[in-house]
């Protein structure tokens, strides 16, 4: 059995590799290492003397007496508390253990002065640091610290598997225990999808940052437990409940808190049902057969021997203090209590192979199928091929995952029901969990958290606020829809989601449902345009209202309406800003309840009327100033709707053009070209970033004159800063063709107090700045890829070259293995994303035939204990 | 939210811990009650009191300030006075015996909190949070400074909650999600009547049969949870062993408290309150159910339950009832921000009186507390007590978060160098500006929190060139 981490050697090569530079530069010795030898040691006290050598050889130059680069200095050592030593050595340790320090170009430790160094560290640090660098290896943020190159190089032949584990359960999976432990079905399962449980507080949260984070690294503490507490309470106070109401008409059921009054009206568990309609205490029979159901609903398995032997002793006792029902309730509490309700149970069982591994047991395969293919439980089909021997070999495996693939039905759900807000829902899909591997790994969920000041963005901008989730969540909503449109159409998905100029905006009312109201209002239009309908509407109304009656999307129906008259002119002034230019609304009146999209702007499209816009009495001479004002040369302004939709929108390409990731990756006031070129280093190009360094306290400062990029490019131009920005400036500032709102600019607006031409009121006037020509070239290197690697134009140049890459196809791979193994990759893992990556190219870009791989791997299918 | 400085401070305390390092909370481990874990010394408690529909910076400002002060006043310029020869306005009347311990604070700014009609957690936290739990930044600063202050139930909320929408939703007389915060994603819950606080907190001294069994009960399924898990956990190792064995550890740590919690049980039942039969009822008015509550915070702190109290005295929905004058109406606090009168009373008048109310409400919190020796036998509990009345959403009831005044009232031991002062900060975007984070950085800073900067920052304030991190130096002593 070969070792599982990679030598050392691998993963000095893999940093240096990954930080795209030539593996030579760490396979040949480097002639500067050679001089360093000779040159003179400054004393470091409190060190020993064979790891001070070192130190003075590579380190001690720039962190020293003449230099404390990034404040860091080794020559005060013996001088420093316990905390500062702690501090400094934890960062040496890191640094030289992911090949951060001494920096490219300097010259390096060899192997041997590298182990001195860490070994010394160890030992004043403890076990912990090597533990904490361990742990490390398994967070999202090291995924790529594994070489890409051997990882893809096919040279590795250790055989894949799975650390053995529990793996917390996200929130999505919690919620379908909480309904599988009711046994709700149909359409009560499905309103719960997007409504939530009045007792019941979800113990977990996703973080919206990119990338990939359900990994089997989370455990529960203290907090899950007391918000545990409190839910089991609820759930099994409700299982009681419904069980003693079970048959009875239920508005006639009383509930203590009447704000409080659901309950699983079709639960009722016979087993329940004889414990509570027994005024006898109940059997040793009757109890167990309780906590068997109880164990079904809650943990999908029977209680063993001894769990029953338990919780009997536990049932009894609590019989003779407070009778059946309390007894009955405490035990369902005690079982949602179970630390395995919490988690997904990957053990393995039956015999170890040769290389240590064991199998998913049938029922675990069962459970690791359906939770990467959506959040519920398995279906009945896959527990019986489970409980008949049929779910064993690789075929078995791709049987069922490609049945539940092409089932329509049995995952469908909303993509993200935290985004439903008051108008609109998140977009429901066959298999909601494809698409959030994609919102993951684009990470455009987090525009929702990046706050803007609307009067940036004429007021256009609603930041998420009570009830909704504002102009980013239809941002992000938007974007949902154009990675489920690419899944759907399973060709070429990583390519088109990179480089399609398709989107989708305002996007519900599209299609055959837009075309009938749109031709209602033309229709109408048609037949009153020419009455008069701005001096006499009252009478326009009155004459016509049979025929307006019929047009249902106008909503009148009585001239007698308190409303009726002023909706007509609106209807009518709206309709005259659009149908006599040929144009097309957006099928909804912006004066209706609750309006608020104003977005379209962001994809650098012209405006949608704002709410209010229409409302004016039709002889107001506000109005018709307003009007004038709004009007352009060409006599139109708005948005031209197009009712077929996705549609091509110019100087926009795939995915990281779309505004929600444009602002996801975005600060409050600027851009953010380094937070963007950090994502294509390490989402794209399987590249690595150090970690800031802790002294560092990045600020890009303020200058009137200067464009955000100058600033940039300034404040990381030296050395220090220069080592790690190299690796994200050049393919981060092209998207400066953006802003930060995600609109589309050539210039930049100059916004800077000195630079303010004249203020506005922030809500019909806003700030005047100047503006400066903005520079959007850039570099691309890190493909391995000569063709590809080199300066680029624009982001739009960018893009292309990273949508044709290889390691850019790979590098997603390796996060959809992430996304549906819940971990890292480690070496062993090559063959798995070799066949994955294959399937891909050989399926034509199929994203299915990746899942279908990727579920019936070695990777998937074994696991092996480990012992730390 | 510690620093990066904290986190390896952390990692280096916890060397030698591998495999047993623990999220258990200290307090949960500490002994007996909460003035005995500070050994002799008194521990510092703190009181939380909030309130809905904005508090109104002009209320504050004393009747008696000539007219060069209230000059500055409205222009909202920076000063200082000391309150002594000043009257209190009238709604602060029952405060006036308690001046010398007071401080009224104008000029804080909180825009980097949710503002507007609801903020949820924000104010207590100095962050946007949006009812969503993912908006939940960090622990809010009572979670803070509660675990600065251990005690066994570490930290206790109570919540006059909003009825007709509002921040949080659920059964007003239940336990419902509160304003506070354990940590991110992580709310606190508060109880919502003096009946359910009365049967929680005091359950395990509780005399009433069917109580006593229920309380039972839950001591043995806990008892049977533990058990459980620390089975599993032991035949574990490493990351394996710790995803069980937290979870384990935390449900032994609530049994230990509920130990010691019955460990008190002399010093409980002598401190229980005596609540007459109206503060139970399920249509308590308002106002006696703020009293209720009263009573048990301050039956909580007497008895050493806990050090740290958040109570919500009122949010924009929870329907008034019981105001002097008007005692029969039901009033909407959100039409009284709109200018609504209710019965025979305009709307700022009824302002006032709501106000008057948790003036009241605070003398008998001041009054009892002073009149409470300390356990420790030197002084009063008042001594070592900090308490801050402030408005969950700063200004007004449409709040933009520009100002967010407070009222401190504070025992002759506390560490913030505010006493008997009207202080107007630099207002917002001026040099020297305050924001509601460097106020909460103040009070963590004082009772030893190193915590650089407590709270979001406000990236408005950026174009204004100020520094927005740490404390308010002049408060520290």
């Amino acid at each position: 059995m070969k070792p599982v981490m990679k030598p050392r050697k691998r993963v000095i090569a893999a940093a240096l590799l990954a930080c795209g530079l030539a593996a030579s530069a760490f396979l040949s010795v480097p002639q500067p290492q050679a001089q360093a030898a000779v040159k003179a040691q400054p004393a470091l006290g409190g060190i020993p003397k064979d790891v001070a050598r070192v130190m003075g050889k590579y380190c001690v130059d720039c962190h020293g007496g003449a230099k404390q680069k990034g404040n860091v200095r080794f020559d005060t050592f013996a001088t420093l508390g316990a905390e500062d030593r702690a501090e400094l050595l934890t960062k040496a340790n890191e640094s030289i253990h992911f090949e951060e320090m001494p920096p490219s170009g300097k010259p390096q430790p060899t192997d041997a002065e590298r182990e001195k160094l860490l070994a010394w560290f160890s030992t004043q640090l403890g076990k912990s640091a090597d533990k904490g660098l361990k742990d490390k290896m398994r967070y999202p943020h090291y995924g790529n610290v594994v070489d890409h190159d051997l990882l893809f190089s096919g040279t590795i032949d250790d055989k894949a598997y799975t650390p053995a584990r529990r793996w917390l359960i996200n929130p999505m999976i919690f919620k379908e225990r909480v309904m599988d432990v009711f046994e709700l079905e149909g359409r009560e399962r499905q309103n719960f999808a997007s409504r939530e449980f009045y007792g019941v507080t979800n113990p977990f949260v996703l973080s919206a940052d990119s990338g990939v984070k359900d990994y089997d690294i989370g455990q529960l503490s203290g907090g899950h437990l007391l918000v545990m507490l409190n839910n089991a309470k609820w759930i099994a106070g409700k299982q009681v409940f419904a069980a003693k109401h079970h048959g009875t008409n239920h508005r006639g059921v009383k509930h203590e808190n009447p704000k409080d009054n659901w309950y699983p009206r079709n639960f009722g568990p016979e087993s329940f049902k004889a414990i509570l309609n027994s005024e006898a205490k109940p059997t040793d029979q009757q109890l167990t057969d309780a906590i068997q159901q109880q164990f079904a609903l809650a943990l999908g398995r029977s209680a063993d021997k001894e769990e029953v032997i338990k919780y009997l002793k536990l049932m009894r006792s609590m019989v003779d203090m407070a009778g059946n029902e309390q007894a009955l309730q405490q035990m369902c509490t005690a079982v949602l209590l179970e630390s395995e309700f919490l988690y997904r149970i990957e053990f393995g069982g039956g015999k170890e192979d040769a290389y240590g591994r064991k199998k998913l047991t049938p029922h675990e395969a069962a459970y690791a199928i359906s939770y990467a293919l959506g959040d519920r439980k398995p279906d009945e089909a896959l527990l019986q091929a489970a409980a008949s021997g049929r779910l064993l070999t690789k075929a078995d495996y791709r049987r069922e995952v490609e049945r539940l693939l092409d089932d329509e039905e049995y995952y469908r759900g909303p993509v993200d029901p935290s985004l439903s807000g008051g108008h609109y829902q998140s977009n429901v899909v066959s298999h909601p969990r494809i698409v959030r591997f994609f919102r993951d790994f684009f990470g455009y969920r987090a525009a929702a958290s990046v706050f803007k000041d609307p009067p940036r963005a004429e007021a256009r901008y609603q930041n998420p606020g009570r009830g909704t989730v504002g102009s980013p969540g239809w941002l992000i909503y938007e974007a949902d829809l154009i990675v489920t449109w690419h899944v759907e159409n399973d060709k070429n998905v990583f390519e088109n989601l990179l480089t399609s100029d398709k989107y989708f905006v305002y996007p519900q009312l599209t299609g055959e449902k837009g075309k009938q109201i749109i031709d209602e209002w033309k229709l109408v239009w048609n037949t009153l345009k020419d009455k008069p309908w701005q001096t006499e509407p009252e009478k326009v109304l009155a004459e016509n209202i049979d025929f307006i009656k019929q047009q249902k999307s106008l909503k009148i129906t009585k001239v007698e309406d308190k409303r009726a008259v002023s909706n007509f002119v609106t209807n009518m002034r709206f309709f005259s800003d659009y149908f006599p230019k040929g144009k097309t609304p957006y099928p909804r009146g912006p004066w209706t309840h609750g309006y608020y999209i104003n977005h379209s702007i962001f994809y650098s499209l012209p405006p949608t009327p704002m709410r209010g816009q229409y409302y004016q009495k039709p002889d107001s001479p506000e109005y018709w100033a307003k009007k004038q004002q709004e009007t352009h040369e060409d006599g139109f302004k708005w948005w031209d709707y197009p009712l077929e939709q996705p549609f091509s929108i110019p100087n926009r390409k795939g995915i990281l053009s779309h505004p929600a990731w444009l602002i996801a990756h975005s600060l409050n006031f600027h851009t953010d070209p380094i937070k963007r070129g950090r994502w294509i280093r390490e989402k794209l190009l399987a590249g690595r970033v150090p970690d800031v360094p802790i002294t560092v306290d990045a600020q890009v400062p303020e200058h009137p004159e200067k464009t955000f990029r100058q600033r940039v490019e300034e404040v990381t131009a030296p050395d220090e800063c220069w080592k790690c920005h190299k690796y994200m400036n050049p393919v981060g500032l092209p998207f400066e063709a953006f802003d930060d709102f995600g609109r589309y600019r050539t210039e930049e607006l100059m916004e800077h107090p000195d630079n303010l031409i004249k203020a506005g009121n922030g809500k019909t006037t806003f700030d005047e700045y100047p503006t400066k020509p903005i520079r959007v070239s850039g570099a691309l290197d890190g493909t391995n890829d000569s063709r590809l690697d080199g300066p680029v134009d624009d982001p739009f140049e960018l893009i292309d070259k990273l949508a044709k890459s290889e390691r850019v196809r790979q590098s997603i791979i390796r996060h959809a293995f992430r996304f549906y193994m819940g971990r890292n990759e480690m070496l062993s893992d090559s063959q798995t994303l070799i066949d994955a990556d294959r399937a891909y190219v050989e399926s034509g870009g199929s994203f299915r035939a990746v899942i279908v791989s990727l579920l019936t791997s070695d990777s998937f299918m074994y696991r092996k204990e480990m012992n730390d | 939210m510690p620093t990066r400085r904290e986190l390896i401070k952390a990692g280096l305390y916890a060397l030698g811990a591998v495999g047993g390092s623990t999220l258990l909370p200290k307090h949960l481990l500490a002994e007996g009650g909460a003035a005995s874990l500070a050994g002799n010394k008194a521990p510092t408690r703190f009181i939380f009191i909030h309130k809905g529909n904005g508090l109104l910076p002009d209320t504050l400002v004393p009747p008696s300030f000539d007219a060069d002060l209230k000059s500055k006043e409205k222009a909202k310029e920076a000063y200082s006075v000391d309150l002594d020869g000043h009257t209190l306005p009238g709604w602060m009347e029952p405060l006036a015996g308690h001046a010398q311990n007071m401080t009224i604070l104008q000029g804080l700014s909180g825009k980097m909190c949710t503002t507007g009609h609801h903020t949820w957690c924000s104010s207590l936290g100095a962050f946007k949070a949006n009812e969503r739990l993912s908006s939940i930044k960090w622990a809010t600063v009572d979670f803070e400074l509660a675990k600065m202050f251990p005690s066994p139930f570490e930290h206790i909320e109570l919540a006059c909650f909003p009825g007709g929408g509002g921040n949080s939703r659920g059964n007003i007389n239940g336990i419902e999600k509160g304003f506070s915060a354990r940590g991110p994603q992580q709310p606190n819950y508060a109880f919502g009547s003096p009946a359910v606080a009365m049967q929680e907190l005091f359950k395990s001294v509780s005399e009433d049969e069917a109580a006593q069994v229920l309380y039972k009960l839950d001591r043995q399924m806990l008892q049977f949870v533990a058990g459980n898990e620390s089975g599993i956990a032991s035949e574990l190792q490493g990351v394996e062993q710790a995803k069980v064995g937290n979870y384990a550890e935390s449900v032994e740590a609530i049994r230990e408290r509920n130990r010691k919690v019955e460990a008190m049980a002399d010093q409980i039942r002598k401190a229980m309150p005596d609540l007459e039969k109206n503060y139970y009822a399920e249509d308590v008015s308002t106002t006696d159910r703020q009293k209720g509550f009263v009573e048990i915070l301050l039956s909580t702190l007497t008895s050493g339950m806990t050090n740290v109290i958040a109570f919500t005295a009122d949010e924009l929905g929870t329907a008034y009832t019981g105001l002097p004058k008007i005692e029969n109406e039901r009033v909407n606090l959100h039409d009284v921000g709109h200018g609504k009168g209710f019965g025979n009373m305009e709307a700022l008048d009824i302002r006032d009186s709501v106000r008057n109310q948790h003036a009241k409400l605070i003398d008998t919190i001041v009054s009892r507390l002073k009149a409470t020796p300390e356990i420790t036998g030197k002084g009063n509990m008042f001594d070592n007590t900090v308490l801050f009345y402030f408005p969950d959403n700063g200004e007004t009831h449409h709040s933009k978060g520009s100002e967010w005044p407070f009222v401190v009232m504070a025992g002759d031991n506390t560490k913030l160098n505010m006493g008997r002062r009207y202080i107007r900060l630099p207002k917002y975007g001026q040099q020297g500006h305050k924001t509601l984070g460097n106020m909460w950085t103040t009070v963590l800073n004082a009772y030893g929190n190193p915590i650089e900067h407590y709270g979001a920052p406000d990236s408005g304030l950026d174009k204004f060139g100020i520094d927005q991190k740490g404390a308010i130096k002049q408060f520290l002593s």
